[in-house]
Parts: C-alpha cells; structure tokens; sequence
C-alpha cells in the first residue's frame, strides 16, 4: 500500500545506478533510450549492437507502459542493467497484468503485414540472443533479454 | 526525433532526424503526412538519411503514413535507409510492403 502510494506521486524517471524506475508515461521513453545507451557506451560496445539492445529495450519498455499498465500513471515500469561475461543482461518489469506476448500472431504472415501494431516482441526475439517472459511475482510482465556485448 | 519537411517538383519531402521509438514520435509523422494529404499533396518521400534507429513503433508509423497516401491514391516512397532499418524491413518482411531508394532524387522522380 506504501508502495503503491509512492508511485502515484512519481511524475519522473527515477534512476538507482543500473536501474530505472519510470510511470507508466509513454514521453518519459526516450529517457529509458538515454539510460540503457550511456551505460553501453560507458563500455565501449559496438554502435550496432547499441542499437539493437536500446531499440529492444525501448520496445520492451513501451509494451510495459501500454500492454501491461495500460498507460495508467501510477504504475511503474522497471528496467534494470547487470553486466557480466561479456554479456548484458535486461529485465523489464510492469505492475500491469501478466500479458504473454509469446502467443500473438506471427507479424510476417501476409494477413498481418500491414497490421501498425504486434512486431514488437518479434523484432526483440530477432536481435537478442535470448528472451525470456514471465509472470512477475506482483502479478505483471517480468521480460528478460540477453545480449553478448562482442 | 526532430521532423522537418520541404516540397519539391510537387512532392513533398518529409525528414525526420534521430530515433522513432514511441511517445510523441508517434504523433508528429503521421499528423504531418495527414495535414499533407488533406491539403492534396498526396505524393511523399520519406527521407531517413538522418533516422538512427526506430522500433515497431516506428515500424507501425511508416505503415500508416502508407495507408493514409494510398487512400488518398497516392505514393509514398522511403529514401535513404539506413543499414540498421534495411534489417529491420527485411526481418519483418516489410521490405516486401515499401519501396525504397537510396537517393531522395531517385525517390521524388518515383513518386511524382
């Protein structure tokens, strides 16, 4: 309850070392970009795979802000960075209701290539080399992507 | 993102410059080509020379700018792609929907 409190009054990001925390605020997406891209570029990684992790993680992020919390201001979203062996590890999660994204149709059969929406989760699949969706243990969407740095 | 647009031999230019991610991106294209299109300018090259990087939300946008010229039986073409969003056409087979060329030129002469 003092939590949820909390976060009602968050009108910005708030930002602990490798993690950000955001409101369900789909303006506040360009500053997760700038997050997760100071970090990388703090370690000298390839402007590629910069790219692919930040479009990812914004795609990630965004799913969280409008799947999960429905855009509703007093939800968080977290996303958290953990370096280690040559890897990044990413784990986003909502305060929304669990939304399994390995279940919508496939954005390259013909019906649904002129679709605007339900790529997302396909492009992130595509540029890291492991993702993983799972329920969170407060009851929303905890995904976690994994990308070599080399 | 940064949106700026010019017209030339009756085609209108759109550039926008730096990512398409979401938030109010989202907006500002598809209102722009809207505005264009209610205005009878139905003939639009989008140049992304100067686009990083987008996501499926940028995605989605250029599928919408699309629709919105082809109801209006208009054209619209891509120029300047840059390599990383050739990838993400040619992943999410969308390369199959837009036409594309690698000078805004050759796009203008395509759309006029």
């Amino acid at each position: 309850m003092r939590a949820a409190q909390a976060t009602a009054k968050m009108k910005g990001p708030e930002i602990h070392n490798n993690k950000i925390v955001i409101p369900s605020d789909q303006e506040l997406i360009a500053k997760v970009d700038e997050f997760v891209e100071t970090r990388l570029r703090d370690r000298n990684i390839d402007d590629s795979i910069i790219a692919d992790i930040a479009i990812c993680a914004t795609e990630v992020v965004n799913n969280g802000i409008i799947h999960g919390n429905k855009d509703d201001r007093s939800k968080t979203v977290t996303l958290e960075m953990v370096f280690s062996d040559g890897e990044v590890t990413i784990t986003v999660t909502d305060q929304g209701d669990f939304f399994d994204a390995n279940h919508i149709a496939s954005p390259v059969d013909d019906e649904n290539l002129m679709r605007e929406v339900g790529r997302g989760i396909f492009i992130v699949k595509n540029l890291m080399d492991q993702v993983d969706i799972e329920r969170a243990n407060g009851g929303g969407t905890r995904v976690i992507l994994i990308k070599k740095l080399k | 993102m940064k949106l700026t647009s010019r017209e030339q031999d009756g085609v209108v230019i759109l550039e926008p410059k730096g990512k398409i991610m979401g938030g109010p991106d989202a907006t500002a294209l598809k209102e722009s080509i809207r505005d264009y299109v209610n205005e009878d300018k139905k003939n639009v090259v989008i140049d992304l020379a100067e686009v990083d990087w987008m996501n499926s939300t940028g995605l989605g946008i250029l599928i919408s700018c699309l629709k919105t010229v082809k109801e209006a039986e208009g054209e619209l073409k891509l120029s300047n792609v840059t390599d990383k969003i050739k990838s993400l056409l040619t992943i999410t087979k969308l390369v199959t929907v837009f036409d594309a060329y690698d000078s805004t030129d050759e796009a203008i002469a395509a759309a006029k």
